[in-house]
């Protein structure tokens, strides 16, 4: 039943298009020759070659090709990246260098995005909706000067769409996608509908709007769903099923050298999470049974306001200014589910997290603006307000909730000085005033060096901070049998990164073939890295520390070849960690490599308006050393291994009537990974470790069908 | 242009066409609609010329019906030894469902208090009209003067705090509950002159190496007090505490000795009043604020008790003569009220403690226990688990019961029978329990609910049938 709705489907969304094909098309996919401009830690937009940062970009070409709805469904088999699904809160985060979403920014137009737990931070990636992004900017190492405390791993910065050539741009699509080899009409699989309108009011005035939905049924494997009421642990879901809706505008004005734009995102959120644990509530005296489970709601509700400004003054100096306003909260309703009555007892609603945030950022550029030298100041203005309830994290009994004001008024400057036309170097510091901890003060470097023959080296030493997070400052949890406490008096742990990369442009055949090498060397390190250790013996006391150190060592390559019509990516990066565990007596600090690859193909064939595209990377046995009691009794470290695994996904996309339909057919995890086996994981208090990580939900197959009018 | 027009309205109305409905799968079952009586049992001696014999329905009625039931009698006349109300027409006392309700009754009325031993009356239920109905449960009424077939028992601790001790007899089928902070010592009343510290408020005594109680100061001790206490994880404190096996020879207080000298003053940690907060659902708040610290030391005087006590600082002390209750497992006396207080029921009349208690973990001390539920090892219960890969709950019969299994650790049944080391708390449902009392009736017990409909902690609930 599954299975053939989802062929019924896939059939009626490709045939609509044939039916009306035979019209003939002329080659409009032009290899983009151009160099992309990029701004991420740009003084001014310039080309990725101009760059002093070594920066990626996912163009809206692959984001379309990869039939990404959000961050989440792009970034698998971008090198060096991990994307970390959880499966029992619905979201998923970036692993870096070892180091989890809390060391990883997003930001939307240079604007850092909110969710419940951080300002950047914490990022649930399949809540950054990507259909009216023009591109996705990558960096890769500690960017704290440009964009402040917690961008340590990298940030990634999503850059949207601001102006049209065209008076009306009108698109919808519709996505339909198993999830697994689960799919049904509305309770499995996923459904994603988006409109968008755009239009130009006149030639200075932009407006669009759009609305996505998207509808994931979550993943059921042998799981039954809500309506259920057997206690064999298969009620509910594998994966929380969620529904997404998100609706965004934007109004943008631009004449000569000024511009300004405001923009609106809204996004709206419920995850359902139907218990596995059904009490039967037995009745000895009748014999009949009287099943109810303890399910959950959680509403997401994000509000982003951002209203920028850009243009210059005196015809020399550039400004940019941005003011934010952003909003998420997150509430819980919980309750009684009387299965068989299908009735809602005890309700309780109240809010979960709740995070408001006040941004503000402005640059100078071209302050000073000789041939050699050109300056950039700027401040960023952070004033955010979270509040936790007790039921999201351990707080002192009695208290309803916790709630923290994080002000930051930050001052950078940085400038760029060219020694030669070949070679230049921009030296950056910032400086950070906050209500909660003493003034941080972090310094970048870089230099990049262009040689003759297409050469270019860049080196780059960068810092940022990593702000200690509520269970770090907050949590307390203290009875007879335990004291695990919070530690108001935490500093940010330090994170420093060094990268050396060295890069080769080939162009063969008058430009035929075009070929783009890349080496590049790192270090990632932290110091004062918060554990949360033992303070005292007896009794027993546990409490937050800055304390440990993390290293990263590594290297890695990617090189991009360019034929005709056919693009090619291949990278590989072996990477290794070193943490030293200061309260561990028998502590390894030896440092543990793991290898990825990564190779991405793209084809296209003009008649045919056809492109044909594969993405594939690799990830090698991850090792960790963790603590085990042996059978003298004795703690020791041994090295955990966490399994190899591969990810693949290859998708169709062919574009009929002039490029106003497109349709593409994709399958996800082409080797059906679901999780992967683990001994790498220290063991709780109370019970075993996890020894099974999940990652995904098995191969799963896409059918979009979009229509793009545009007069 | 036509064309594709029509194609933006073709997936415009898809998708808003999709978004419009929902499916409703279910994978349900669906009980019959049962009558069934609230209790198995009643025992003669107990009855008090009437007894409401309660009988509950699966669901409430949503029309109206009846049933009726059929009454056997074993030495025993209807009419003359003993009636009911409503009255035995054509052999059948017939009941009505009401619409909306979801019990009835009838009544019991004994005519002749002299029965004996010899009567057995059985009340049987024998047709229920109304759609989809099933004879199932508890299907009879025994009236006889025998221990309680069994049932279903609510021992109410009181919620996430936990804050009561409920002592049960299954052969009365009673429940007697005790506020857990509402005494501190128990001096057994057997032969060893043997004090026991109470373990559900998480005390701990140690003993020093005076024995002047007045000359102790709280400076003696500073370096001491962090020790004697519950949940250090400090393996060497189990010395602190009364070994939770329930064995009375290994107190933490030694046994009393004959000559005054040898009995030293004891640290007494009086460990937490019952907690107050409510926590998270599934969690539990069982301790509350600290209760401070005593001096103490005990003597013998004849078959008596003598307590001296004091506060840490103080230079002289009180004293009190606390005699052994025979017939009890001891006398409880309490500092809050300095005096004896009523604390456990006669010694052959309970079964089974619902407390919260001390244990042991292997390696890491003393670790204080919610939910723990601790058979009277001192009144002569004994207790065994039995796995449902062995056997069946519902066919386990007197003949499968093995005597070498039964234990004397009061901890046999102890927490074992819920699991809440995860998010989830959840029963165990592969165990259940054998239970000889010390009249040697043999039960099967077997838990049904930890939480309540809510999902907060502290609601058991266990059902229990007499081994024939």
């Amino acid at each position: 039943m599954t299975k053939n709705h989802f062929i019924y489907l896939t059939t009626l969304l490709v045939s609509i298009p044939l039916f009306a094909q035979q019209e003939i098309v002329k080659d409009t996919t032009e290899v983009q020759r151009l160099e992309e401009v990029i701004v991420t830690g740009q003084h001014n937009p310039q080309s990725v070659g101009k760059s002093v940062f070594e920066v990626k970009v996912i163009s809206r070409k692959d984001i379309e090709r990869q039939g990404g709805n959000s961050l989440a469904d792009i970034l698998n088999t971008t090198l060096n990246l991990n994307i970390t699904p959880n499966t029992s809160t619905g979201k998923s985060g970036v692993s870096l260098f070892g180091l989890d979403s809390q060391y990883f920014k997003v930001l939307v137009d240079n604007v850092p995005i909110i969710n419940e737990e951080g300002m950047g931070n914490n990022t649930d990636l399949t809540l950054i909706n990507l259909d009216d992004v023009e591109r996705v900017e990558i960096v890769e190492g500690a960017m704290g000067v440009q964009y402040g405390a917690n961008a340590v791993s990298g940030i990634i910065n999503v850059i949207t769409k601001k102006s049209s050539r065209n008076v009306w741009d009108i698109s919808t699509y519709i996505q339909e996608e198993s999830v697994g080899d689960e799919y049904e009409w509305f309770n499995k699989g996923r459904h994603i509908q988006s409109l968008r309108v755009g239009h130009k009011l006149n030639k200075y005035l932009y407006a669009n709007i759009g609305y996505t939905r998207n509808d994931f049924g979550g993943y059921w494997s042998d799981r039954m769903g809500e309506k259920y009421d057997r206690n064999d642990d298969k009620r509910g879901h594998e994966w929380l099923p969620k529904l997404q809706q998100n609706a965004k505008a934007l109004l943008s004005y631009s004449k000569n050298d000024f511009s300004i734009f405001y923009r609106f995102d809204y996004l709206n959120e419920t995850i359902e999470n139907y218990s596995k644990l059904v009490a039967v509530n037995e009745n000895p005296a009748t014999g009949t049974t009287h099943p109810i489970s303890q399910d959950e709601l959680f509403t997401n509700n994000r509000f982003y306001h951002h209203l920028n400004l850009t243009g210059s003054i005196f015809q020399k100096i550039n400004y940019n200014f941005s003011i934010s306003y952003q909003e998420q909260t997150k509430d819980l309703e919980r309750y009684s589910y009387i299965i068989r009555e299908d009735v809602k007892e005890n309700i309780e609603k109240g809010q979960y997290q709740q995070r408001t945030a006040f941004f503000s950022r402005g640059t100078f550029n071209n302050l000073i603006n000789t041939e050699k030298i050109s300056l950039q100041a700027g401040y960023e203005l952070t004033n955010e307000r979270g509040s936790g309830s007790a039921v999201a994290i351990l707080i002192t009994p009695g208290e309803e909730k916790t709630t923290q004001n994080l002000n930051n008024y930050d001052f950078f400057a940085s400038s760029e000085i060219k020694l030669s036309e070949s070679f230049s170097f921009r030296p950056g510091a910032r400086v950070s005033f906050s209500n909660i901890f003493d003034t941080q003060f972090i310094g970048s470097l870089s230099a990049k060096q262009s040689i003759n023959k297409g050469w270019e080296l860049r080196a780059i030493l960068g810092s940022a901070n990593r702000t200690p997070n509520y269970d770090e400052l907050y949590t307390y949890f203290v009875d007879v049998n335990h004291n695990v406490q919070g530690n108001p008096d935490l500093l940010p742990e330090k994170g420093l990164s060094a990268f050396f990369h060295i890069k080769k442009k080939t162009s063969l055949s008058e430009g035929k073939i075009r070929l783009k090498n890349k080496l590049s060397l790192n270090y990632l390190g932290l110091n004062d890295r918060i554990e949360l250790i033992v303070v005292q013996q007896s009794p027993l006391a546990f409490q937050y520390n800055n304390i440990d150190k993390y290293r990263v060592i590594g290297a890695f390559m990617e090189n991009e070849l360019y034929v005709g019509n056919l693009k090619a990516q291949l990278g590989a990066s072996i990477q290794g960690i070193s943490k030293v565990l200061k309260t561990n007596n028998n502590n390894n600090d030896d440092f543990l490599f793991n290898l990825q690859l990564n190779a991405n193909l793209s084809y296209t064939l003009p008649k045919w308006n056809t492109t044909l595209s594969t993405y594939f990377k690799y990830i090698g046995e991850q090792q960790q050393f963790v603590e085990k009691t042996n059978q003298e009794g004795v703690q020791v470290f041994e090295t955990g291994k966490t399994d190899d695994y591969s990810w693949m996904d290859a998708t169709i996309s062919k574009s009929f009537f002039n490029n106003n339909v497109t349709t593409t057919i994709g399958a996800r995890n082409l080797f059906n990974v679901n999780s992967v086996e683990t001994t790498a994981i220290n063991g709780g208090a109370h019970n075993g470790p996890a020894t099974q990580i999940p990652l995904a939900y098995g191969r799963s197959y896409f059918v979009k069908l979009a229509y793009n009018l545009n007069l | 242009m036509m064309k594709t027009t029509n194609i933006f309205i073709y997936i415009t109305l898809a998708i808003f066409g999709f978004a419009s409905c929902s499916s409703d799968d279910n994978n349900l079952s669906t009980d019959p609609f049962v009558v069934a009586y609230e209790d198995r049992s009643a025992n003669l001696k107990e009855i008090n010329v009437f007894e409401d014999i309660m009988l509950i329905y699966s669901t409430s009625a949503i029309e109206a019906g009846g049933f009726s039931i059929t009454v056997t009698a074993e030495n025993a006349v209807y009419g003359v030894d003993f009636t009911t109300e409503p009255a035995l027409i054509n052999g059948k006392i017939t009941l009505p469902i009401n619409q909306g309700s979801n019990s009835n009754n009838f009544k019991f009325r004994l005519l002749n208090p002299n029965l004996d031993e010899t009567t057995n009356i059985i009340f049987k239920i024998d047709n229920i009209d109304y759609p989809n109905a099933s004879i199932q449960g508890n299907t009879t009424f025994t009236i006889n003067s025998e221990a309680a077939l069994g049932g279903s028992i609510q021992p109410e601790v009181g919620g996430p705090n936990e804050q009561f001790q409920v002592y049960v007899d299954l052969s009365s089928k009673t429940t007697k509950q005790v506020l857990r902070d509402s005494w501190d010592l128990a001096f057994y009343s057997y032969d060893e002159f043997r004090v026991g510290i109470n373990g559900s408020i998480y005390m701990a005594a140690a003993e020093l190496e005076q024995s002047n109680i007045d000359n102790i100061t709280q400076a003696d001790v500073a370096d001491l007090m962090p020790q004697v206490a519950v949940g250090t994880f400090d393996p060497s404190n189990e010395i602190y505490i009364d070994y939770p096996d329930g064995d009375i020879n290994r107190t933490a207080i030694k046994e009393i000795n004959l000559e005054d000298a040898l009995n030293k003053v004891y640290l007494v940690n009086l460990g937490y009043k019952v907690g107050t907060e409510t926590p998270t659902n599934g969690s539990v708040a069982v301790a509350g604020d600290a209760r401070g610290w005593k001096k103490i030391r005990i003597l013998r005087d004849g078959t008596s008790y003598i307590l001296q006590y004091a506060d840490l600082n103080d230079t002289n002390h009180q004293e009190i003569t606390i005699d052994k209750s025979s017939g009890y497992n001891a006398t409880f006396f309490s500092f809050d009220t300095n005096s004896t207080v009523s604390v456990e029921p006669e010694a052959d009349r309970w079964d089974l403690n619902f407390t919260v208690f001390t244990n042991i973990i292997e390696g890491a001390g003393s670790y204080g226990f919610s939910d723990g539920v601790l058979h009277n090892r001192k009144g002569g219960v004994t207790v065994y688990t039995v796995s449902t890969e062995h056997y069946d709950y519902d066919t386990f019969l007197l003949s499968n019961t093995v005597e070498s299994n039964f234990k004397l650790d009061q901890r046999t049944i102890g927490e074992t029978w819920r699991n809440v080391m995860n998010d989830d708390k959840v029963l165990n449902h592969n165990i259940f329990y054998i239970i000889k009392d010390a009249n040697n009736n043999n039960y099967k017990l077997k838990f049904t609910a930890l939480l309540n409909d809510q999902g907060q902690r502290g609601y058991p609930e266990f059902k229990y049938e007499l081994l024939k």
